[in-house]
């Protein structure tokens, strides 16, 4: 035997061949569509200002962080590393939301849906609330807070706060009451209750309100940066078709998409999965 | 007795208390008809607009959009999602980039369009049309897949044809994934349309909380978010959730 099916063999036995085989059809139409758009410059089918080169692409990271000096000058923010400044607010953004949405998201959602005649009145107001988040609050939050980060970050939080208190109302609500009432029966406070029952049962419901809150969040934090920002990656693209600079338009949504599969498929599907696998039992007990 | 018991006097007591809350608040804050105005003054503003006319072209023209762009996004995004779906090979070929182009949002792609085609018309509605059609084709692709090949072979076992396992096997056991799919799509499309009419500057409801924010006017643009959350609930309330809930009702059963 060759090295060459030697080690054939071994990759197969590593990977499984089943996921070789779709790894590698799964990559035949990215090569097409590649070999397509270089093709279409070598051949000038259509101008660089529709579509530019493939090399430029990558030049265009090298341009936009002409004069920044390394790891420590990124981490810092200065202001030639614009490249990895508008992903790192970008980032900064969605965290900063999550980390205050989730909390008080839920929080608020188990306490509305502790008194289920509360939860039934504030249903509908969540769905009206649901229904303007996202890019509608923009010309609103301009005029309060200004263009800028605030305003980036109210859209964000708006879109998060809401699917999470909403799915958080919904997952408390469908909690089967003989569960709450063998708590109590077994002596258990509302703390107990809270913690033991409401909060586990409610949360296959709430990490899909998570990961849907990414997935509308994502969206309408790129529209507010457009519209309404000073940085971020949606700023990033919109000033750059502003001055025709088409390969910094389309860098910043490759990185776009390529930072919300990573979130999506890395984080926040795994995480699904693992709170239905671990917690989904409480909330469908036949 | 039913309004009593599931909530209705508190539903009608918190609306009562936000808008106290908000003209409370809208009365003691500098320069109100700037940063808040009174929800009195809200619904006269809507006299002048709608006197006008402006309104209800307004809405005309937005639902329009989301209408023509949705129903042709379905129309290319079910078919073009089965097709996909019918060879285990083409359908492992096309799942990672669907998937790829599925999370590229069109607002994201908006300024590329816009240098395609200028601010026209066909700028928004290939934002409409691209947002829609990608959740909804991996959608369909998904469901597809996720047929069960025991019901496959069970029907080509007895001799079934190709079209026939496609039409009473594939479709069916798609159905609750199209559902959803549809739903999923026409909300982000919903969402793109009002993006789009603001980048792109076409008259419309996000045209016009767009301006009038420009114009000073807080009044027209609380307005115009009142509309466009009232309106998305009538189309999910109304058109969406129960041609879904149907259609889950109708055909889920054959995915178990």
């Amino acid at each position: 035997m060759s090295v060459l099916q030697t080690a054939a063999i071994s990759i197969q036995k590593r990977f499984g061949r089943q996921r070789l085989r779709r790894i590698m059809l799964g990559s035949i139409p990215f090569v097409v569509l590649l070999a397509f758009w270089q093709m279409n410059t070598s051949m000038g089918w259509l101008p660089p200002v529709f579509i530019p080169p493939i090399g430029t692409i990558w030049e265009a990271i090298y341009t936009l962080s002409d004069g920044c000096t390394g790891a420590s000058a990124v981490l810092s923010m200065q202001y030639e590393c614009m490249f990895t400044n508008h992903i790192l607010s970008s980032l900064g953004r969605v965290g900063l939301s999550l980390v205050i949405g989730i909390p008080s998201g839920i929080a608020l959602g188990v306490l509305a849906g502790m008194s289920r005649r509360f939860a039934h009145a504030l249903e509908p107001i969540g769905v009206f609330a649901n229904a303007i988040s996202g890019i509608a609050w923009v010309p609103l939050a301009i005029v309060w807070f200004g263009t800028g980060w605030l305003t980036t970050l109210f859209i964000l939080l708006n879109t998060v706060f809401w699917l999470i208190f909403f799915n958080t109302l919904l997952g408390v609500r469908g909690v089967p009451r003989v569960y709450e009432n063998s708590v109590m029966t077994m002596g258990g406070g509302r703390w107990a209750i809270i913690t033991q029952v409401y909060i586990p049962g409610a949360l296959p419901s709430i990490v899909t309100g998570v990961r849907m809150s990414m997935g509308f969040g994502w969206r309408a934090l790129i529209a507010a940066e457009m519209i309404g920002g000073d940085s971020g990656l949606g700023f990033m693209i919109f000033v750059s078709a502003a001055e025709y600079k088409i390969e910094e338009v389309f860098l910043g949504v490759l990185v776009i998409a390529i930072m919300w599969m990573i979130t999506d498929r890395l984080l926040l599907i795994p995480l699904e999965r693992w709170t239905i696998q671990r917690w989904g039992m409480v909330w469908r007990p036949d | 007795m039913s309004f009593i018991k599931g909530g209705g006097i508190e539903l009608v007591l918190l609306i009562v208390g936000i808008l106290a809350l908000w003209s409370v608040l809208s009365q003691n804050i500098p320069n109100p008809s700037r940063y808040l105005p009174s929800p009195v003054s809200v619904v006269l503003s809507s006299y002048d607009v709608i006197w006008k006319g402006l309104l209800p072209n307004y809405i005309g023209q937005t639902l329009w959009r989301l209408v023509i762009g949705s129903a042709i996004g379905l129309l290319l995004g079910i078919p073009f999602g089965i097709a996909l779906g019918l060879n285990r090979t083409v359908s492992d070929m096309f799942y990672p980039i669907m998937n790829f182009f599925q999370s590229i949002s069109g607002i994201a792609i908006l300024p590329i369009i816009v240098v395609w085609w200028g601010n026209s018309e066909k700028t928004v509605f290939v934002v409409i049309l691209y947002t829609c059609f990608f959740p909804i084709a991996f959608n369909v692709l998904t469901g597809v897949r996720s047929t069960p090949m025991i019901l496959v072979n069970a029907l080509r076992t007895l001799g079934a044809s190709r079209l026939r396992i496609v039409k009473d096997v594939l479709i069916p056991s798609a159905m609750p994934h199209i559902a959803t799919g549809a739903r999923l799509g026409i909300g982000y499309a919903w969402r793109a349309v009002i993006a789009g009419e603001m980048l792109a500057g076409r008259r419309g409801l996000g045209w016009m909380i767009f301006t009038a924010q420009d114009a000073d006017l807080t009044a027209q643009v609380i307005l115009g978010m009142v509309m466009i959350g009232v309106i998305w609930i009538m189309i999910d309330r109304f058109a969406l959730r129960p041609i879904e809930a149907d259609t889950i009702q109708r055909w889920g059963l054959v995915q178990r």
